[in-house]
C-alpha cells in the first residue's frame, strides 16, 4: 500500500469523512510544507499519549482527575451518569447544572455483546458507597438502550442512602406541537409536571 | 425502486456524525440493511422514534445488487417502551431479534414478519418473573416460523414414533429427538424430560406451556442455544442469547 493510500485509509476510519474526502485531506496535506505535517502528527501522538480517563469520573483529561473533578466549585452531592465523555460537553453547554459526572463507557447492548461487566458499574457503585452523593441523575440516552442501562444502574443502586432520578423526556424548546411525532407527544404528556 | 413496508427495527448502529445503519425486519423484503442518513441530529423524516424493537411503515429506496438500502421514512407506529421496563425483557427481545437477523435474508416471508411482532408484543406485556419463559416460547414459535422446528414426536432419524410421556434424547445435529433404538447408536445429545418435550411441543406449534424451576429455564436457554449453533454452523458466538442467559436483572 502507498503512503497516499494509507494515510486515505487511515483518516476514512475517522467519523464524518468517506473516502473522497480522505484523498481530498490527504492530497492538501501534501501540498503543505512537511513542517505543517509533522506538527499535525506530533499533535496526534500527544493526545494519544496524554490523555486518559479521569481516575474518578472516567472523564477525558491530561491529569490524574479531569477538570471537573478538580473544581472545588461543583456540587458533589449530584452526580450526573453519562453514556460517553463526549455526553459531558454537552450537559455542560447547557450552562445549568454544577454537579460532577460518572462516565459508563456505553450502555447495555446485548446485541454488540456489551453487558453490565464492562460498563464502569463497579467504580460508580464505589463512589456512591463512598459516601457525599445524595442523588445520582440518570443521563443515559433516551433510546431503548439507555433506557435499559439506567434501569440496569437503578438496580444497582437499590439500598444505599441515594436517590435516583432520570433526566426528562419531551418536546424540543421552539419546537411546534404539530410536527412532533406521536411518541414525543405521548412521553411529553407522561411526564407532565404540575404548574 | 422505492419500497413502502411495515418494519420493525432490529438492531442499530451510529455510523459517521449524524447517521445510523439499522438492520430491519420487513413484511415485503425480508431483514434488511439501511442506512437512514441524518437520523441523530434531523427530526424531519424519521421523528424521534426510530428505536429499537420500534415498527411502523418504512419507505426505502431500493437498488439491486447493493448491500445497502437508504432509508427515505420510517413513520413510528408501535413502539415498545415496555421491552426496556424490565433487563429480562430486553435481553429476552435482543435474543429474539439476533435470532431473526441470523436466520433469515432478505426473501419476503409476511408470516414470519408477524410472528415475530406478536413475540416482541408478548415479551413487552409479560410480567418481570415471566418474561424468560416468554421470550423463549417465543424464539420457538420463531425456529417453528422459520421452518426449522425439531421434530418431537416422531424419531429424527428412523421416523419411529415416540410415546409422549417418555424421556427422549434431543440431537442437536439429527434435528430432534430419537428413539431408544437410534439413541444407542448415535452418541451426544441432552436427555429432555416428557415434560419439557411437551412445553417444547406447545411452543413450537403456537400454543402455550409453563415452566417450573428456573433451572428448568436455563436447561431450556442452553438447549435452543446449542440447537441454534448447531444449525447456524457459522462459528459466530451468539451474543444476544449469551446475555440472556446470565439474566441480567440478577446483575
Amino acid at each position: 500500500m502507498s503512503a497516499i493510500e494509507e494515510l486515505a485509509s487511515e483518516l476514512a476510519r475517522l467519523p464524518g469523512i468517506g473516502r473522497k474526502t480522505a484523498l481530498r485531506l490527504t492530497y492538501h496535506l501534501l501540498k503543505q510544507s512537511p513542517e505543517q505535517a509533522r506538527r499535525l502528527a506530533n499533535s496526534l501522538l500527544t493526545l494519544s499519549d496524554r490523555v486518559r480517563p479521569c481516575t474518578r469520573c472516567f472523564n477525558l483529561t491530561e491529569e490524574e482527575l479531569c477538570v471537573i473533578c478538580r473544581d472545588p466549585r461543583r456540587d458533589p452531592r449530584l452526580l450526573c451518569v453519562v453514556e460517553e465523555a463526549s455526553d459531558i460537553g454537552a450537559i455542560e453547554r447547557a450552562g445549568e447544572y454544577r454537579g460532577v459526572y460518572h462516565v459508563l463507557g456505553g450502555r447495555l447492548s446485548p446485541l454488540d455483546g456489551v453487558g453490565p461487566d464492562d460498563l464502569t458499574l463497579s467504580a460508580l457503585l464505589e463512589r456512591v458507597r463512598e459516601g457525599g452523593v445524595q442523588e445520582v441523575i440518570m443521563a443515559t440516552n433516551p433510546s431503548l438502550e439507555g433506557e435499559a442501562t439506567a434501569l440496569l444502574v437503578q438496580r444497582q443502586l437499590a439500598g444505599l442512602p441515594v436517590s435516583v432520578t432520570r433526566i426528562a423526556r419531551g418536546l424540543p424548546v421552539g419546537g411546534d406541537l404539530e410536527y412532533a411525532d406521536g411518541v414525543t407527544i405521548a412521553q411529553a404528556l407522561s411526564a407532565r409536571r404540575a404548574m | 425502486m422505492l419500497l413502502s413496508t411495515d418494519a420493525l427495527v432490529l438492531h442499530s448502529m451510529n455510523y459517521l456524525e449524524s447517521s445510523r445503519i439499522l438492520r430491519l425486519a420487513t413484511r415485503e423484503g425480508g431483514v434488511r440493511s439501511v442506512i437512514a442518513k441524518g437520523v441523530r441530529t434531523s427530526r424531519k423524516r424519521f421523528g424521534n422514534a426510530v428505536d429499537l424493537f420500534a415498527q411502523g411503515t418504512a419507505q426505502l429506496y431500493v437498488k439491486p445488487g447493493r448491500d445497502l438500502d437508504t432509508l427515505s421514512a420510517f413513520d413510528v407506529s408501535h413502539p415498545r417502551p415496555g421491552l426496556a421496563l424490565d433487563l429480562d425483557r430486553f435481553s429476552g427481545a435482543s435474543a429474539i431479534a439476533e435470532l431473526v437477523m441470523r436466520c433469515t435474508r432478505d426473501a419476503s416471508d409476511a408470516s414470519l414478519f408477524d410472528e415475530l411482532s406478536q413475540v416482541l408484543d408478548d415479551i413487552a406485556g409479560a410480567e418481570p418473573h415471566d418474561a424468560g419463559r416468554v421470550a423463549l416460547r417465543g424464539a420457538w414459535r420463531i425456529v417453528a416460523a422459520l421452518g426449522v422446528a425439531p421434530s418431537l414426536e416422531v424419531c429424527s432419524e428412523c421416523h419411529a414414533p415416540l410415546e409422549p410421556d417418555e424421556p427422549a434424547r434431543f440431537h442437536h445435529a439429527s434435528g430432534g429427538v430419537l428413539c431408544v433404538r437410534c439413541a444407542r447408536r448415535i452418541p451426544g445429545g441432552r436427555l429432555l424430560p416428557p415434560a419439557a418435550r411437551a412445553a417444547l411441543r406447545a411452543w413450537t406449534e403456537g400454543g402455550d406451556a409453563p415452566i417450573g424451576e428456573p433451572a428448568e429455564l436455563r436447561a431450556h436457554q442452553r438447549l435452543l442455544r446449542e440447537f441454534l449453533a448447531e444449525h447456524l454452523a457459522d462459528g459466530r458466538p451468539l451474543k444476544a442469547f449469551e446475555a440472556w442467559e446470565k439474566g441480567w436483572s440478577a446483575a
